[in-house]
């Protein structure tokens, strides 16, 4: 009975702060490239991004994506490398119209992706 | 992880109510919730081994939250008994001294073909040669010997004629005899609706077992007809 109890107190345990942590860290990855990425933006609207903007903000995304892949999904990771290669390439031709289009995906991404992730009913359901 | 837990929960849950409502047909030889365990880990541990974009995280969170579960309700079907019968069921007599319970066998979606063969299987090839007979929460068959049945001289295997007021054809030809010849036969003992009657098996030695539905069971001997022989 007691190793009974224990092993459930020590799943539960691990269980709860592990989806307390998941939760945690993938906000928070991706409220930093949310951040990297308004900075970008703003450089772009004002027409002055060069491709050196946007291949620091590609940096920041691939150092956070090698331990992102551990919690979620690859496929959604694949996205975001999608379209900010496109923003990078349109960046360099100076075609800020387009790149901010791209721009604009990314930051919807960037809201939606922890979304998926948390104890929502429709997520549940 | 969250996410992935309450996801399972939920499955683990409807998968347990679904097989507890199946019956004891559907379970074998496992406790309902054991099963439902063995179906929920096998895909769980196939699923992200076999797809490369789900973290392996996710596997391993829900084996443990299936583990969770298994250890919860171990717990409380320890602490609490009337839990365990509520999700592990509870054995069903489906024979008793009056002959065969009905309404048990129907209540575990089990017909006369399936309890003849759980006798079979357990070595008894007449119906009056158990006093008890049941179904254990596990789908197990466990029967009981009646003490006071002679012993008698198996000369062929006991043969169902009428399953549910219907005559079985085939097994009427292999015994030689005609639904005249058992209409007679219940003429005699009373039984004038042939739907009336749940079970009548024949033997070699003309030996019959007839039981109808809300009647005790019953138990005599006839003169086979000549060249009546399986």
């Amino acid at each position: 009975m007691v190793k009974t109890m224990l092993s459930i107190l020590i799943t539960l345990g691990l269980l709860i702060g592990a989806a307390f942590f998941e939760q945690y860290f993938v906000d928070r990855q991706f409220d930093k490239f949310e951040t990297a990425l308004y900075s970008l933006d703003e450089k772009v609207r004002d027409e002055t991004a060069v491709r050196g903007d946007a291949e620091s903000v590609r940096t920041l995304w691939e150092s956070e994506k090698k331990v992102l892949h551990v919690v979620i999904p690859h496929t959604d990771i694949s996205y975001v490398d999608y379209w900010l290669s496109e923003a990078v390439s349109l960046i360099e031709t100076e075609n800020y119209t387009d790149a901010q289009s791209k721009i604009e995906v990314l930051l919807v991404l960037c809201r939606q992706i922890p979304q998926t992730y948390r104890i929502t009913f429709e997520n549940v359901f | 992880m969250g996410l992935i837990f309450l996801r399972t929960a939920a499955i683990f849950v409807v998968l347990l109510i679904v097989m507890r409502l199946m019956g004891k047909r559907q379970i074998g030889e496992m406790q309902p919730f054991e099963l439902v365990i063995t179906l929920l880990i096998a895909e769980l541990a196939c699923i992200p081994m076999a797809d490369t974009s789900i973290p392996l995280l996710y596997g391993i969170a829900a084996m443990l939250a299936i583990f969770l579960l298994h250890q919860i309700l171990l717990l409380c079907n320890l602490s609490w008994p009337p839990f365990k019968t509520l999700v592990g069921g509870k054995p069903s007599i489906v024979i008793n001294k009056n002959g065969i319970d009905i309404s048990q066998l129907k209540k575990n979606h089990l017909d006369l073909s399936d309890l003849i063969e759980s006798m079979r299987t357990a070595g008894f090839f007449s119906l009056d040669e158990v006093a008890y007979a049941l179904y254990e929460s596990n789908g197990q068959f466990t029967a009981m010997a009646r003490e006071d049945i002679p012993k008698e001289n198996k000369e062929s295997l006991p043969v169902l004629i009428l399953d549910d007021g219907k005559f079985d054809r085939k097994n009427l030809s292999l015994t030689g005899t005609s639904e005249q010849f058992f209409t007679d036969i219940l003429r005699e003992h009373d039984v004038k609706n042939l739907r009336k009657v749940f079970v009548l098996t024949l033997d070699g030695t003309g030996k019959i077992y007839l039981q109808c539905k809300g009647e005790n069971f019953r138990c005599f001997r006839v003169r086979l007809p000549e060249g009546s022989s399986w």
